[in-house]
């Protein structure tokens, strides 16, 4: 048994970079698949940042006076038993004049999910939140931050920059969770900071903990200024489709580097069994020497995938390191299914690879023992199977489409994969027999030009070798298309979404009692060119009337006002209307509605339909003029107008969009506002800060997709390469004859790139509708299946003439080697190679 | 997520955990027994024989040692004859030693506060959790803290939960009468919102007895003698043989109410209640105790404990009281205690032995000591078994007694 | 046609350098056919690959149609092969992509000098008619050296190298092959330069040359007298 394996083995020594390809093969598969998941944590992480931004989630307790609480109505609130934290607040300055928010918090109480506690902060270890308590103190940053307090990041931890008055900050500790240009430290260490003396900022609360607020204390609810939620998860959930895809790359990597090593060595295989080792048994040694094959690609490829993940962004192992603890900087010291997912992933990979090998291996013929092979009929045979196994995956596919389209929205999210994952299957599938068409065709326009005809020939003999490398640029590039465009698209869809609800340049969240006062003192102020009042109130759809038919819900649905003035109505995007965008406002100004996407496409509305809502004073009516899309809402929502929803649903008063005349002090408005009306700090909001941050928060999220989707790519280029050194040498000798029949090698040179690069840009051609496909049906199907609404879909013509010159300078590249060596080696060698066979 | 959230911060092993970690030079790494409860006392004062227990001022906080408990258990009957069993606690933790506390600046703080509640009833056991910090110049200055212990007149509370006195306190009787110690009538108050309906309870404590001292007077050795000076105070001068100052008191008769699942009933029965204050409690090899607390119908009283591993010989460090009805104690050595468990069973997916035989052959006593119900997991930041307990005479199997359980390290 | 004056190669060897050829004088005219015996390893592949340009002398010169091969560059070498030259190989090396039609048309068609009238007889004579759309492997070894020996003389070459070209057959298709090569060698008008070890093969060539220890002398006694 130990000589078989041995004999087995020795292929390997005879053949070294043979073997170095297949752990290379494995090694970039699982490299892949752990890059991918430390990309996606850095994602998830960059998510929670934005979202730390817009709200810390908590409700919060101000005193109705206006005047600060202080530490005495914390400690009375807590005796009476109210679930409450102190939180401290305030600005300091860097010595680079940014302005640094600092927050104090009190961690025993503050509640356990809220942004800041959760912030990647206080780890589990024993004695770190002593270390938190007492003095000097931590301060928790993000990595982000550094520069603004000149400290480089190795020096970072434990280091104690000052701020533009002299004072030290307590040691600084990362948390990349953060947001930026925050600070977060215990409540004692920021009262000395700020001095603050015994004064709080404010009071917090869990969400919905208080139902009511104490006495002499007001309640404000967590404000969902601007929450990405959905949206978010949209764009994760597309990430996670495009990692699959990434994987399945990977697999065919696996495949190519493994196929072509075993094929290699079915001669050994056939000789072994006529000297009587047993089918069962050599199987069986194949299957442990793939085993062993891939427990080293794996174990190599977690450890460099994380490594490269590091490399491509920095940020991902400060991530890594606040979500599986401290140890991933120092040493590899991931947990344990970060291990066993990436062995997992290749061993899978590995042996549905070798299953046809192995397969082939327990089926040999003992009697084929130097037989030649009629690969042309056999890869004719593939190809006509090929032909209709990609035409069952795609009648699959249609189905699942089909079965999709009747599908309430929001469902059907596994079928919305099913159909990716049929759709890119059916191409791959198709890609050979298609390639093979296609050269058969060229082959016969180029009768008259020997050279050309016998360079179309021969690619036709490639073919069977190749066609696992092309499907894999194949899947790759149209994996790359659709990223960038689903990418691109959802970055554009994003930054509308901003402008859409983040119109204003201020924001303020007066009490209620306080909201008409508030309202007409702003409109007498100078600063304000426009006020965009928003109210919200919860109502029922009774009917809906469309002709003549009526028909009768009792749908609980969310009313939303908000004022068309000349601010908001150009960046509020509408997706459909009944009459033209300006008539739609108009109507809207006039009493009519608008409703959001996921209403629509729930409950099948579209403009003209009547609505009939419940109101105070009996019910109201309304007609739909226009559909708007929601990204970041789950729920359906009415549009109305603002003094509309006041008049006639009785809705409360809910914040105010300051929008600014131009060169207006907004700092003397805020003071003034403080002023005459005691208004917490935080009830009037920056939001062209918070746009600004939140963008740069999500193009690093950007960038990172894209690292993604050009590894990838990379791959692919890698797995093309594998497959075209590892026939080099059949190469050489198929070409010899040519030289010696009087084409120079140059010649030969040229007609090899010029075959790849063929290959490649007709591969890269059908990527470019497939990719499409694949954006089109992430954003249209599996976003609807899995949110009820659609993301818009962008097609960038640059990114995709791109992706195709991507597509054969990959392929040129990967020739190039193989063609340099063929270049390189003198006649002598290339005939010796010849005459030994 | 509605509703309150107790647990702030992934919390695991703080409130024992050491703060002298990797601060005065130590090496950084596991915490040494359980939660950290075998750490060197350091600058901290250390418990040790000869203290003297004064009363009514040792009921109170013990900021220079580095912890301490107030810990209340009662085995109850509701009123339609359920047998049911609470355990309130209070935790003290010293954040830094006596000559390293923070100025006292707005909420610096050098004490940490933690405190459990647990109600149980059948197959239901509810359990909460808070936290608080505070200064120990507050107690000094009278200034209440989120959480706290005060002995003239008792009040141990952390938010809204209080275990105080009932007793009207007068200048005139408070210093030479003992006996109106205003320890012997207690209120205790605690609830808690939850998922289920919410639960805590409202109970009249009267003592019925007198405290009694553990171990010579009151310290509580808690590994076998000198072990823990030979082996390692060459290395640190500071370092002694682990114990703890130890008084309970066993007598109380409760009456009140319960809350559980949102359903309120009435109760009565037993409680006893452990102060124990120590810098460091356990010996650095010993990873974890089992502690009961027996009433037995007789009238007697027992605590006995061991502390897994750390003995001389590497076994069990064994210890505890025999109460008399009129509560004389007499301290039991560690010969005079023959503990064994039986049987095992499963709590929150951990082994947990649930079945012990429990022998003091100078009580003539032989316990079958066994947990009726196994799922008294305290699934809080530093996780624990604790609950009710019944004992029956090994060879007639009748009733002897009912008590608590704590199990620690599992 | 073809010349060798004092063409010395020697090969690197892990025993030291392997004086393959020494000294070696050689002509060959214009439509002549010349037979190269020698035991395997006597360097006869070495002689032919540097007729053919395939490889170079370290000294001496051969020169082919009149032109020294030294002087030429590697392209020029490889227009050399295609324009002047045709080669027959033991092992056939035929390209296993094109069909027989557009193997034996191949090197012709290369020169662009492809006679489709010749290419046809050639067909025909090589008995290769009605598999013109056959691809190689799906022939005999006889009839691919065949093709083989068709591809070589589809452009007329002036001369034409054969190396074993019957090592490969039995010895009925091999006196079938070696009669059809010399036949349409004269037919062509090419000259012919072909190694072989069989005496029986070299017989009915014009001159034949034995190749000892590197260098080139008359056929013994024996061998001559099976002439």
């Amino acid at each position: 048994m130990f000589t078989t394996l041995a004999t087995l083995l020795s292929h390997y020594k005879r053949h070294p970079g043979q073997l170095a390809m297949l752990l290379l093969g494995l090694w970039v598969a699982s490299a892949l698949w752990s890059g991918v998941q430390a990309i996606n944590a850095s994602a998830r992480d960059s998510y929670a940042r934005a979202e730390a931004l817009f709200t810390t989630g908590l409700d919060r307790l101000e005193r109705r006076d206006g005047q600060p609480l202080t530490r005495d109505d914390y400690l009375r609130l807590r005796r009476a038993g109210l679930p409450i934290s102190p939180l401290l607040e305030g600005t300091l300055e860097a010595p680079d004049g940014t302005r640094l928010t600092v927050i104090g918090i009190e961690p025993f109480t503050l509640p356990g999910d809220n942004a800041f506690a959760t912030a990647g902060s206080l780890s589990s270890r024993p004695g770190d939140l002593t270390i938190f308590l007492t003095p000097p103190w931590q301060t928790r940053v993000a990595p982000d931050t550094l520069p603004a307090l000149g400290v480089a990041d190795r020096q970072a931890p434990g280091g104690e920059p000052r701020l533009v008055d002299g004072r030290p900050l307590p040691p600084l500790v990362l948390a990349p969770s953060l947001p930026p240009d925050t600070l977060v430290m215990d409540i004692a260490a920021a009262a000395m900071l700020l001095d603050s003396g015994e004064t709080l900022s404010r009071l917090v609360t869990a969400p919905h903990a208080l139902d009511e607020a104490p006495t002499g204390l007001v309640l404000s609810r967590a404000a969902t200024l601007a929450s990405p939620g959905q949206l978010t998860e949209s764009f994760h959930l597309n990430l996670t489709a495009m990692a699959l895809l990434a994987l399945v790359v990977g697999l065919f990597i696996v495949q190519a580097a493994l196929g072509l090593a075993l094929e290699q060595r079915l001669a050994m295989l056939r000789t072994l069994r006529a000297l009587g080792v047993s089918g069962r048994r050599l199987v069986g040694l194949l299957a442990l020497e793939l085993l062993l094959l891939g427990i080293i690609g794996a174990l190599a490829g977690i450890v460099s995938g994380v490594w490269l993940a590091r490399l491509l962004l920095p940020d991902v192992a400060a991530t890594l390191g606040s979500l599986y603890g401290a140890g991933v900087t120092a040493e590899l010291n991931l947990p344990w299914h970060y291990w066993v997912g990436g062995i997992a992933v290749t061993l899978g990979g590995l042996f549905l690879a070798g299953a046809g090998v192995l397969w082939r291996a327990a089926r040999l013929s003992v009697l084929g023992l130097g037989q030649a092979q009629a690969w042309r009929a056999g890869f004719r045979r593939q190809l006509t199977f090929m032909t209709l196994a990609g035409a069952l995956v795609a009648l699959t596919g249609l189905v699942l489409w089909a079965w999709l389209a009747g599908q309430p929205p929001g469902e059907g999210l596994l079928a919305g994969f099913g159909l990716m994952a049929a759709l890119l299957l059916a191409s791959a599938l198709w890609l050979p027999p298609l390639l093979a068409a296609f050269i058969a065709a060229l082959e016969r326009l180029a009768r008259r030009r020997p050279l050309a005809q016998w360079a179309l020939a021969d690619l036709q003999l490639q073919l069977p070798r190749l066609s696992l490398a092309m499907m894999a640029l194949l899947i790759a590039l149209s994996a790359n298309l659709g990223v960038s465009s689903m990418v691109g698209g959802f970055r554009l869809t994003f930054l509308d979404w901003l402008d859409q609800r983040l119109v204003a340049d201020l924001y303020l969240r007066p009490p209620a009692e306080q909201f008409e006062e508030i309202e007409t003192w702003l409109g007498e102020r100078r600063e304000v060119a426009e006020r965009l009042p928003t109210r919200r109130i919860e109502a029922t759809l009774y009917e809906v009337k469309r002709g003549g038919n009526t028909r009768d819900l009792a749908l609980p649905t969310h009313l939303y006002g908000i004022t068309p003035g000349d601010a908001l109505m150009p960046s509020w995007p509408l997706l459909d209307t009944l009459a033209g965008r300006d008539a739609a406002w108009q109507a809207f100004g006039g009493g009519e509605a608008f409703i959001n996407e996921q209403l629509a496409i729930s409950e099948g509305l579209t403009p003209g339909d009547r609505l009939t809502l419940s109101a105070p004073r009996g019910q109201e009516q309304a007609t739909v003029v226009a559909v708007y899309p929601d990204y970041g809402n789950t729920q359906g929502e009415v549009l109305f107008a603002t003094a509309q929803l006041a008049s006639r649903f009785g809705a409360p008063p809910g914040s105010i969009g300051i929008v600014l005349a131009a060169g207006a002090d907004e700092a003397a408005l805020g003071q003034a506002l403080s002023q005459h009306f005691g208004l917490g700090s935080d009830s009037l909001v920056d939001q062209r800060e918070v746009k600004r941050i939140a963008t740069g928060i999500f193009e690093r999220t950007f960038t990172i997709t894209r690292a993604l989707s050009a590894l990838t790519l990379g791959v692919a280029a890698l797995a093309l390469l594998a497959s075209l050194l590892a026939q080099a040498r059949e190469r050489r000798r198929q070409l010899a004859p040519l030289w010696a029949l009087g084409i120079p090698r140059a010649q030969l040179v040229q007609v090899q790139l010029g075959q790849l690069g063929g290959a490649a840009l007709v591969t890269g051609a059908l990527a470019i509708p497939l990719g499409i496909v694949l954006a089109l049906g992430l954003v249209a199907v599996i976003n609807v299946a899995a949110f009820g609404w659609r993301l818009p879909l962008f097609l960038f013509p640059m990114e995709i003439a791109l992706t195709l010159a991507t597509a054969v300078a990959v392929a040129l590249l990967a020739t190039a080697l193989p063609a340099i060596t063929l270049w390189r080696t003198p006649p002598r060698a290339l005939l010796a190679e010849e005459v030994n066979t | 997520m509605s509703g309150t959230r107790l647990v702030v911060i992934p919390l695991t092993l703080l409130w024992l955990a050491s703060c002298d970690t990797g601060r005065d030079g130590a090496a950084p790494g596991e915490p040494a027994g359980f939660a950290g409860l075998g750490e060197e006392a350091g600058d901290f004062a250390q418990a040790h024989e000869g203290i003297t227990l004064r009363f009514p001022e040792d009921h109170a906080a013990h900021p220079d040692y580095r912890i301490e408990w107030w810990y209340l258990t009662a085995n109850l009957e509701d009123d339609r004859g359920e047998p049911l069993g609470l355990q309130w606690t209070l935790f003290r933790q010293a954040l830094t030693p006596p000559g390293e506390r923070p100025e006292s600046t707005p909420w610096a703080a050098d004490q940490l506060w933690m405190a459990h509640m647990a109600v149980s009833r059948g197959e239901t056991h509810r359990v909460a959790e808070r936290f608080a910090r505070s200064h120990s110049d507050d107690d000094l200055e009278e200034r209440d803290g989120q959480a706290g212990a005060r002995a003239e007149p008792f009040r141990a509370w952390i938010d809204h939960w209080q275990l105080a006195s009932h007793i009207e306190t007068s200048d005139e009787t408070s210093d030479d009468e003992p006996d109106t110690d205003t320890f012997d009538e207690l209120e205790l108050t605690a609830h808690q919102d939850d998922e289920y309906g919410g639960f805590g309870y409202d109970l009249t404590l009267t003592a019925e007895g007198p405290l009694v001292l553990h171990g010579e007077n009151g310290f509580s050795q808690k590994s076998a003698d000198g072990q823990g000076s030979m082996s390692s105070g060459s290395m640190s001068s500071g370092s002694m043989s682990s114990g703890s100052m130890y008084y309970s008191q066993p007598f109380w008769r409760i009456e009140g109410e319960v809350t559980l699942d949102g359903e309120t009933r009435t109760v009565s029965g037993r409680g006893w209640l452990d102060r124990e204050w120590s810098s460091q409690l356990l010996g650095a090899e010993q990873r974890g105790w089992d502690w009961f607390s027996l009433h037995l119908d007789s009238g007697y009283k027992l605590m006995a404990f061991r502390l897994r591993g750390g003995a001389t010989d590497g076994g069990d460090y064994r210890s505890g009281t025999w109460i008399s009805p009129e509560g004389e104690p007499t301290a039991l050595t560690p010969d005079e205690i023959h503990m064994e468990p039986l049987g095992t069973r499963q709590a929150a997916g951990r082994e947990v032995p649930t079945r012990w035989r429990l022998e003091i052959p100078r009580a003539e006593l032989d316990l079958i000591v066994e947990a009726p119900h196994a799922e008294r997991w305290m699934d809080t930041s530093v996780p624990y078994w604790e609950g009710e307990v019944v004992a029956r005479d090994a060879d007639s199997g009748e009733n002897r007694g009912v008590g608590y359980l704590e199990m620690t390290d599992y | 046609m073809l010349e060798f004056r004092q063409v010395h190669k020697s090969y690197a060897t892990p025993q030291g350098p392997l004086q393959v050829l020494d000294g070696i004088d050689l002509r060959l005219a214009a439509g002549e056919s010349l037979a190269l015996m020698g035991e395997s390893g006597s360097g006869k592949s070495t002689l032919l690959h540097l007729a053919a340009g395939l490889d170079l002398p370290e000294a001496g010169e051969v020169s082919v149609a009149g032109q020294a091969i030294s002087s030429l560059d590697e392209p020029a070498r490889a227009r050399l092969r295609r324009d002047t030259l045709g080669l027959v190989f033991q092992q056939f090396h035929l390209v296993p992509s094109l069909n027989v039609g557009d193997n034996l048309r191949l090197q012709a068609r290369l020169a662009r000098r492809c006679d489709p009238e010749w290419a046809a007889h050639l067909i025909e004579r090589l008995g290769l008619s009605g598999m013109e759309k056959r691809y190689p492997e799906q022939l005999s070894g006889g009839q691919q050296q065949r093709l083989a020996i068709g591809r070589a003389l589809a452009p007329r070459p002036a001369l034409l190298l054969a190396d074993e070209p019957t090592g490969n057959l039995d010895e009925t298709s091999a006196d079938e092959v070696l009669g059809l090569l010399l036949s349409l060698v004269s037919e062509s008008g090419s000259a012919l330069l072909m190694v072989t070890h069989s005496s029986q093969v070299a017989a009915p060539l014009d001159r034949c040359l034995r190749l000892t220890h590197g260098r080139l002398g008359p056929v013994d006694e024996r061998e001559a007298s099976h002439r």
